[in-house]
């Protein structure tokens, strides 16, 4: 026995050496080759938004599939780690905490312009990430304020920018009503709106606001027809109360064409609006998942993997994923570390970028928005929102 | 201001404060027999919508049929609910009961998701859709339907609990559960009775909702702001739930008119305020109502 001992010794600590070499050096050349980049993300899969967040879940582990069996980033795969918020700001906080605290997360979703204002200072103490989200809230389109910050898409304001150009040139000195939700989100755009309709020598007419959850609009809809606007813009909904006010208006023969921002303007949303649905317009940012002018490569590959109609949620949300692992992409060719804002660098570096035709056109992220958007109008018979404009970059 | 566009305004006030006060309806109803405020009163009415949806589009039943369906489904749940949760809590705190029908608010919007997906949806056309003209005028059709519907449940329950057996044995339960006891009124069956009919209205007002903004899960929040309107026409009053119900429907809608959309919550709730300050038990409750 006593002189097996220091042979046992030796093996173990041979073993123990194997194992060492095995955990910190193999490991490690591993991990430089082949560690996941994070992907965190507060996704409201139930409340309020989950119309909404269910296609963006699915629409950014689309794009991660596709990155992944490409390679990933520099050999690199991105992995997605989720959370549901059931679109709560606590809940989304709670996420972000946990998420962070069990992975080494460099990129994020959020899933409200609450969420991103609340979590923003933590943003930039932490410094190791950047995030985008649900929101074009305005206010988060400052690259001062919110340096890791940004949207796949034109803030509402600039959506209402788009839309109002629109109405001045097919229409020029047109009346402009706003109906608007009584939330954040639906007084996003209304000051600077008014300011820019003036500019563009629009008239607006009639501003009227709706308590959130507000069921019945009968009187909102008497105070419109007084105002009798040649166009009228619904922002801060997604369904309701918007059919119910157009059927209205419609009944006491008023003209006015009616747009919605992007939020709205899912087809398979807009089609639920029925008879009211005809002639409806609004912002996208997006081709549409059946969209077939022009070369869309990543459209092709969206409608291989799922045959059936997808969401602008789940378009919002592959995009997304799309802009956010670019960034990841760029920061690494330029030989740098995943740090918030060498991300975001790499992010602002995206000029004249061809998203796969899901943007119609290249597009470039200088700030934190990208100001890129087309008119659609609901066409009743292909039961289709319609291009009704070329790309409008604003 | 002219006198037309007020007529309107108020007509359009009248009608949605209808809707307000059939769904305020089913709170007393329950809260006379139980004493339980019920606060998945708005998830039971998405139920009844949704119900409507699935009975008329799901499997093509002709509108009417469908009504009648989706409000016996909600009736059918409400006895569902009284025999299996709200019965074995008998005895129990009231608080304790009020959490209860929190959980099955949520278990119900829980439900309805992976039953029907989250994406707001609209139920069939089933209305008509030709503008009313009281004179000159305009009332939006479904908003009339709304009015006209609601005006005939009310009036009925009313007469039920003026000239039936059971409503009597209802209003006795409400007075003193022991004194019905003791006459050999069956008080837990009143109880039954009272969630089944409460269920089925609240059901039935889902589907005219429904016709007007459209269903989603998330709907149950109209059945929360009915909850001031039967406060503030009294929780144990049918005919506080109509007033209060068509007073808060004009207010939001001359509020919302004259001052703005923003304002109409505003008013809504100093209106509750100043009212609980005077008449802490609603315009038409009991005295000695015990309050949440």
């Amino acid at each position: 026995m006593t002189a097996f001992e220091p042979n046992r010794r030796r093996i173990i600590a041979g073993t123990a050496a194997a194992a060492g070499a095995m955990a910190f050096g193999f490991g490690r050349a591993s991990a430089q080759a082949g560690a996941p980049i994070v992907l965190g993300g507060s996704i409201p899969l139930t409340g309020v938004f989950a119309f909404a967040g269910i296609g963006i879940h699915a629409g950014i582990q689309d794009y991660l599939k596709i990155l992944n069996d490409g390679g990933g980033i520099k050999g690199r795969p991105v992995k997605y780690v989720a959370e549901d918020t059931a679109y709560k700001v606590d809940a989304s906080v709670a996420a972000f905490n946990k998420i962070n605290s069990q992975e080494k997360v460099s990129l994020y979703y959020g899933d409200s312009t609450g969420f991103a204002k609340t979590i923003n200072s933590e943003l930039d103490r932490r410094g190791t990430m950047i995030m985008a989200g649900a929101s074009f809230a305005t206010e988060l389109n400052d690259p001062k304020k919110y340096p890791l910050q940004f949207m796949a898409g034109p803030d509402y304001t600039e959506m209402f920018g788009i839309l109002l150009r629109y109405i001045a040139k097919e229409k020029p000195g047109a009346r402009v009503a706003f109906v608007y939700s009584d939330t954040e989100f639906g007084r996003d755009p209304i000051v600077l709106g008014e300011a820019l309709a003036k500019e563009l020598k629009l008239a607006v007419v009639e501003k009227i606001v709706t308590p959130p959850g507000s069921v019945d609009v009968s009187t909102e809809v008497l105070k419109l027809r007084r105002a009798n606007p040649d166009f009228t813009i619904f922002h801060g909904y997604v369904l309701a109360p918007i059919p119910e006010f157009i059927t209205q208006a419609k009944q006491m023969g008023m003209r006015s064409a009616f747009m919605g921002t992007f939020w709205t303007m899912d087809n398979s949303t807009v089609q639920r609006m029925g008879d009211a649905a005809e002639g409806f317009m609004g912002v996208m940012p997006y081709r549409y998942y059946y969209d077939r002018d022009g070369s869309a490569p990543m459209l092709d590959r969206i409608r291989q993997m799922r045959p059936d109609y997808q969401s602008t949620g789940y378009l919002q949300g592959f995009v997304t994923a799309m802009l956010l692992t670019e960034a990841a992409k760029r920061t690494l060719d330029a030989g740098k570390d995943l740090t918030g804002p060498n991300l975001k660098a790499g992010l602002n570096s995206i000029k004249d970028f061809d998203t796969g035709g899901l943007f119609g056109v290249p597009i470039s992220i200088p700030g934190n928005s990208v100001p890129v958007g087309r008119i659609y109008r609901f066409d009743a018979k292909a039961k289709q929102m319609q291009p009704a404009s070329d790309w409008i970059k604003l | 201001m002219d006198a037309l566009f007020l007529a309107e305004v108020m007509l359009a006030g009248i009608g949605s404060g209808a809707l307000y006060a059939l769904t305020g309806v089913a709170f007393v109803l329950i809260y006379k027999a139980t004493r339980v405020v019920n606060l998945a009163i708005g998830e039971i009415l998405m139920l009844g919508g949704y119900a409507f949806l699935g009975f008329a589009a799901g499997l093509g039943l002709p509108a009417i049929a469908a009504l009648v369906l989706a409000v016996v489904t909600g009736g059918l749940l409400g006895w569902l609910v009284e025999r299996s949760l709200i019965r074995p809590m008998l005895g129990e705190s009231p608080i304790s009961v009020f959490m209860v029908t929190i959980g099955l608010g949520s278990i119900l919007v829980g439900l309805v998701q992976l039953g029907w997906g989250a994406d707001p949806l609209r139920l069939p056309e089933f209305m008509p859709a030709t503008p009313v003209f009281i004179g000159d005028a305009y009332l939006a059709p479904k908003v009339a339907v709304g009015f006209v519907a609601a005006a005939v449940v009310i009036a009925a329950f009313l007469a039920l609990f003026r000239f039936s057996r059971s409503g009597v044995a209802l209003k006795a339960t409400a007075g003193d559960q022991g004194a019905a006891y003791s006459v050999g009124i069956d008080v837990p069956r009143v109880f039954s009775a009272a969630w089944i009919l409460a269920c089925a209205t609240a059901a039935g007002a889902g589907v005219l909702v429904g016709a007007i903004g459209g269903i989603s899960p998330t709907m149950g929040v109209f059945g929360l702001s009915v909850l001031v309107v039967v406060i503030i026409g009294g929780l144990d009053s049918i005919a506080g739930a109509l007033v209060g119900g068509l007073l808060i429907g004009l207010v939001e809608a001359l509020a919302g008119a004259f001052l703005g959309g923003e304002y109409k919550l505003v008013v809504t709730f100093t209106l509750l305020l100043l009212l609980l300050m005077v008449r802490p038990y609603g315009l038409f409750g009991t005295h000695e109502i015990e309050r949440l």
